[in-house]
């Protein structure tokens, strides 16, 4: 009993100590990926096509419906498949990095188990919708190119 | 089992935790908001373009106008830009811990990189002026 408790307790430091580690990983990798689109989108889109505001969403977040109220030709540089898992890569490293650092905040705040544990797993249903929508903005209704 | 503290306020707001505290209350307050603002707006997106096919609803109206408001835009860029810049300065520290003798010199650093790249486009965007 006593190692069964243990080896329980090791496992979940060892998930922490993944997670610990992929904020970290995600966080940087998330900077270097706005970091590229911007760039791209200063290459690619031209000077004077894209105002301030155009870029930053389009550094926040490389979907075409971000730039389709400049002067940029959106088709084919702003908008094709590798954006599209660009911005699926993106999407999947933020919503994990939030929903994590969401997971963290409530295991601080919440003091009955039972309470937390239903909210992680609400938790859980909203990462797994978040992803959901992510994938059918990003491939349906922006449209596969 | 809990490692929730019992304060009152009083000793909350008399708590001199100095840099290191707010700078954890900030980016804990950014990373929420920034949670919450990608979680509206991929519902606002959503709810656009899955549920009534790109043409306006209530649902997707009344989301953007809140997060397209002036205050909300301000709040975004202070959450994103702190988060990310607390953030890069947290793994540097992890990844070097020798660093660690200068962590005091880390936040006014980070301060210095933050507050011009925040307060000239909040300012912008506060008096209305677009650019490009």
């Amino acid at each position: 009993m006593a190692a069964h408790i243990g080896s329980s307790a090791r496992s979940r430091s060892k998930f922490e100590l993944y997670m610990w580690f992929f904020t970290r990983v995600s966080g940087v990798l998330m900077l270097v990926l706005g970091a590229y689109s911007i760039i791209y989108a200063n290459l690619i889109g031209g000077p004077g096509m894209m105002d301030a505001a155009a870029q930053t969403r389009w550094a926040f977040f490389p979907i075409s419906f971000h730039v389709t109220a400049s002067k940029v030709e959106v088709e084919p540089n702003f908008q094709n498949a590798f954006w599209q898992f660009y911005g699926l890569l993106l999407f999947l490293l933020a919503a994990t990095h939030g929903t994590n650092g969401i997971r963290v905040i409530l295991k601080d705040y919440v003091r009955q188990p039972v309470l937390l544990a239903w909210l992680n797993a609400l938790l859980f249903i909203v990462w797994l919708s978040m992803l959901g929508a992510a994938v059918y903005l990003l491939f349906v209704a922006q449209g596969v190119s | 089992m809990s490692k929730l503290a019992r304060v009152t306020l009083s000793q909350f707001l008399t708590y001199r935790g100095g840099q290191p505290m707010l700078a954890w209350l900030l980016h804990r307050i950014a990373g929420i908001g920034i949670v919450l603002f990608v979680g509206m707006h991929v519902l606002a997106a959503f709810f656009l373009y899955g549920v009534t096919g790109g043409t306006a609803n209530t649902v997707a109206n009344a989301l953007t106008e809140f997060y397209e408001s002036r205050p909300m835009q301000i709040f975004i860029l202070f959450a994103v830009l702190y988060h990310g810049i607390n953030g890069l300065r947290i793994v540097v520290l992890d990844m070097w811990p020798g660093l660690h003798r200068f962590h005091r010199e880390a936040m006014w650093l980070q301060w210095a990189v933050f507050l011009p790249i925040f307060l000239i486009p909040a300012f912008l965007i506060a008096l209305g002026i677009k650019i490009g």
